[in-house]
């Protein structure tokens, strides 16, 4: 392989990487804004990466989720928990950023 | 990434200020609500002090070595931490809250405790030190989780992932709520069931959604009594006191913490958690159609020998476990020592505390070396337990035999 094929494979890489990167921040920007804006997440449960104090679910960092058990509870509710998806009041890619985010980004 | 984190965190507290649509709108009603618990990974005991799973606040008193943290909400006794005494030792009884536990600031002087009595005949409130003068009695009962016995389903329904641990035996001390009753003039004609609410939702969640209020059906009130103690101590706020409803035989989402109400009502509660949460529904489906978690049914489960206790030694072995009959007394109990294909009569031991309790129960059996599937399989006379659980969406009352059984290696 030529000096050149060797530049253009570490090119192709390093841009695969930042796109990737790209649009992970995006999907955690989008994860965020959900969590403590637009479901509120918060009100209920601990997630220090989010600054989140609420104690009526439960604590986030301790309990680590995995994306997809987020998403489960996320769509269909769970106790006093609404069902986001269910009910219409997330879309399918707010669910898919609040996922990713939470597994993300608890125990953090 | 941490700086995009840090540079996004919420910097301030959450503007309480925001949490009042959550009552009213249609859209966003409850939008901010709470899970109770979230499904979790497998649970496993981790007692190192720096354990990311440590008690939480509200119950640094329980023992951290006899429990397994699945969330601050839900924690379990190991198998073999129920005691071999009947009664469960309270620091190591299982915590499962729907919502926070009350603290002493907002419940205040315990002797005051307000409970209002509906559905009677002569509508009263009491305070808790009135109650007391009323009548005082003790019964021992099986409190245990409607989920206890989730973590061996296989497709994971959502919850804490409870093995055994989501069960005590306990005596509670507290008033007959037959006592009450008569205090009141009766119950009002055309009630059905026995309501119960608790007190401690946060005003500013959708009280549909987050009030704990349960109906049982009437006859329950006959033996019922509301608990101001727990195994000779006043009842701690982290298990519902000052004042906690006990219907003996009926799942622990039916004995209503932190109770402000009790009411005789014609129909059941339309609250969320009697409604649509807690009932039994095939996978896949769910619906307030289906059957809620009521009446326990017969159950057993061996608590030593297993992977817990260490090595078992050939020869001689005492085989201990608990058995239960929900709201029927449990009258006998088989072991098996070879996965279930024989079967043979052991018996019970310590003293018969009434039909609600457990019996612990013991087997002896010679052991050489090898492996071993441990079971036991308890009857109450016209039922007895089944090989398989009943497979339902959110892992309700589980009681086959099979799953509860052990492995263990002799050597």
């Amino acid at each position: 392989m030529g000096i050149c094929k060797i530049f253009i494979v570490i090119l192709l890489f390093l841009f695969s990487l930042t796109t990737r990167l790209k649009a992970d921040s995006e999907k955690i920007d989008l994860g965020l804004e959900i969590f403590n804006n637009k479901a509120m997440c918060g009100v209920c449960h601990v997630l220090k990466a989010a600054g989140s104090t609420g104690n009526i679910g439960p604590d986030l960092d301790s309990l680590k989720p995995s994306e997809e058990q987020v998403r489960d509870v996320v769509v269909e509710g769970f106790g006093v928990m609404p069902a986001f998806g269910e009910e219409g009041l997330l879309t399918s890619e707010e669910i898919d950023a609040v996922s990713y985010y939470v597994a993300y980004s608890s125990g953090k | 990434m941490k700086k995009i984190l840090k540079k996004k965190r919420f910097n301030k507290e959450i503007d309480t200020s925001k949490r009042n649509f959550l009552t009213g709108s249609v859209t966003l009603a409850g939008v901010a609500a709470a899970t109770s618990v979230l499904p979790v990974s497998i649970a496993r005991a981790n007692h190192e002090d720096s354990d990311p799973k440590g008690l939480p606040d509200f119950i640094k008193w329980k023992n951290r070595d006899a429990l397994i943290v699945h969330s601050n909400k839900g924690i379990e006794a190991h198998r073999s931490a129920i005691g071999e005494s009947i009664v469960t030792p309270i620091r190591n009884i299982y915590i499962r809250n729907n919502m926070p536990t009350m603290t002493d600031e907002q419940i205040g002087d315990r002797s005051k405790w307000k409970l209002s009595v509906e559905g009677v005949n002569q509508p009263k409130t009491f305070t808790l030190a009135q109650l007391k003068k009323l009548g005082q009695t003790t019964i021992a009962t099986v409190l245990q989780c409607s989920g206890n016995g989730r973590g061996f389903y296989e497709h994971k329904p959502k919850g804490s992932q409870w093995k055994t641990g989501a069960a005590a035996c306990i005596l509670w001390t507290g008033v007959p709520v037959a006592t009450i009753v008569s205090a009141c003039g009766g119950i009002a004609k055309g009630a059905n069931y026995m309501t119960c609410t608790g007190v401690d939702a946060p005003k500013d969640l959708d009280p549909k959604k987050a009030t704990v209020e349960r109906s049982v059906p009437l006859k329950a009130y006959k033996e019922a009594i509301l608990a101001w103690e727990m195994n000779g101590v006043s009842l701690p706020n982290a298990h519902g006191g000052p004042l906690r409803a006990i219907p003996p035989g009926y799942f622990g989402i039916n004995n209503v913490k932190h109770l402000g109400k009790l009411a005789f009502t014609e129909t059941e509660s339309d609250v969320k958690y009697m409604k649509t949460s807690y009932r039994i529904s095939p996978l896949g489906k769910k619906g307030p159609e289906y059957p809620t978690c009521w009446e326990m049914p017969v159950k057993s489960w061996i608590v030593r020998p297993t992977d817990e206790t260490g090595v078992v030694k050939s020869g001689k072995v005492q085989i201990a476990g608990v058995a239960m009959g929900g709201t029927k007394k449990v009258r006998s109990i088989k072991v098996s020592i070879d996965g279930g294909q024989n079967w043979k009569k052991a018996k019970f031991v310590g003293p018969y505390l009434g039909k609600y309790a457990w019996r612990q129960f013991i087997f002896e059996a010679n052991l050489g070396p090898g492996s071993y599937n441990l079971a036991s399989k308890a009857s109450t006379g016209g039922n007895a337990q089944p090989e398989l659980r009943y497979e339902n969406r959110r892992g309700y009352a589980h009681n086959g035999w099979k799953d509860h059984s052990v492995n263990v290696e002799v050597v």
